[in-house]
């Protein structure tokens, strides 16, 4: 028999068929070379085994969650929200605007007319508190400014705007109250009543805060984002 | 195992997470020393999980670990080949007939009782770098994931006389360039 050469690597993986197999053993016992070659290839497959693992930088698995299914309608819900609030935003911001500013144009009236009550008050004090039957303090000259400071402009948008409207019918009130006041005292009351309305301004519901939906479109933005970049991700 | 691969087919991604995490480092050796450079091999692998986890439902075969390697095996060597400037030539030349045993040129440590040895080692990646790509991965896939040759043959899409002829000049090469550097037979 010939060097089974070509056949030793498959024989020391017990990869030949049962009779390959014992030919070539049968060959090995009496062929030194054979043995040899048969020993350095074992001892090479044994060096190839004992190689040194090399390890990943980093990890390889991939990314395979998915997302659930309504991750994505969230993020467009959220961004319709974002968008929807910045409009709510800009609307409660115009409409309090607006009536700040006409809150702030009945203002100046009321000071001047304060004022004038200011400088006739000690003539008219007595005659204008008895006659409108006004609470006390609300007669007095210092009173009288109360409203004035009250309702002259401040940044605080969610005044009332019915002060002014209110002053009106707050001096209507006193015109029918009161018989016969003096211009002093009518004017005094009806400032002071007009103070204490606005004491009580912000009566206004809270959803036409524009601050609210600032924060709101502010909020749902974020999550839109934050969503989106988790949606990405997957 | 079973359990696990039932539970990956039926879209548990846990489920093949686990069974992914057990072959990761040894497709990762694999794939390194077919395609050479880390930062390929790491892409390769992880492209190779990635496309298995897709495929997952069309694996019908008894080894899963063999599925793993066929897909890494043949992404790796896509990979070679596209470094080639013509991909549709074949990755490696004609193999001839003609295979040589080199005789031990001087006396050196006996072969056998250099498993633990660095400097064996390093000599054995050396010849294993220089082997055609398609020895190479035979033989990788043979001595260090001890697959069986008809394994291999389905990793590899080729049949199992090629494999058997793959792996003996695998072998037989680097056992040459052991010889060459040195060292004897253990028996010469």
């Amino acid at each position: 028999m010939q060097h089974p050469h070509a056949e030793l690597s498959a024989y020391i993986d017990d990869a030949l068929d049962p009779a390959a197999q014992a030919a070539v053993d049968g060959h090995l016992v009496a062929c030194a070379v054979c043995q040899a070659h048969v020993a350095e290839l074992r001892a090479t497959a044994a060096l190839m085994r004992a190689l040194p693992d090399p390890v990943p930088s980093r990890s390889l698995l991939p990314r395979l969650a998915t997302a659930p299914a309504w991750l994505a309608p969230l993020r467009t819900l959220m961004t319709l929200a974002s968008g929807a609030a910045v409009f709510l935003f800009i609307a409660s911001a115009l409409i309090t605007n607006i009536t700040f500013l006409a809150g702030s144009a009945a203002a100046p009236a009321a000071l001047d007319a304060s004022r004038n009550t200011a400088a006739s008050a000690p003539e008219a004090q007595a005659g204008g508190a008895a006659a409108s039957g006004a609470p006390a303090p609300a007669s007095t000259p210092f009173a009288a400014f109360q409203p004035t400071a009250s309702s002259t402009p401040s940044l605080d948008l969610t005044r009332s705007p019915q002060s002014a409207a209110t002053a009106d019918n707050a001096q209507k009130r006193a015109d029918q109250a009161s018989p016969s006041p003096s211009e002093a005292g009518r004017v005094a009351v009806a400032t002071g009543e007009n103070a204490g309305v606005a004491s009580q301004a912000p009566q206004r519901s809270p959803l036409v805060n524009p601050w609210l939906w600032l924060a709101v479109a502010i909020v749902c933005a974020a999550l839109a984002i934050a969503l989106h970049r988790r949606l990405r991700t997957v | 195992m079973q359990l696990l691969i039932g539970r990956a087919r039926a879209g548990d991604t846990r489920a093949f997470e686990e069974l992914a995490r057990r072959e990761e480092r040894a497709l990762y050796r694999h794939a390194l020393r077919i395609v050479g450079t880390t930062a390929d091999a790491e892409d390769i692998v992880q492209d190779a999980l990635f496309s298995a986890w897709r495929s997952i439902a069309s694996f019908q075969g008894v080894s899963f670990r063999a599925w793993l390697f066929r897909i890494a095996t043949n992404r790796a060597l896509d990979q070679l080949r596209s470094r080639k400037r013509r991909p549709e030539l074949p990755l490696d030349p004609p193999e001839d007939d003609e295979v040589t045993w080199a005789e031990p040129v001087a006396p050196g440590p006996d072969l056998t009782q250099l498993a633990g040895d660095r400097e064996a080692l390093a000599a054995v990646e050396t010849a294993l770098e220089a082997l055609p790509a398609e020895q190479r991965t035979a033989l990788l896939l043979r001595d260090v994931e001890g697959f069986g040759y008809e394994e291999i043959a389905v990793i590899t899409s080729v049949e199992i006389g090629t494999v058997k002829s793959r792996i003996h000049r695998g072998r037989l090469a680097v056992r040459n360039t052991l010889i060459g550097r040195g060292w004897k037979g253990p028996q010469g």
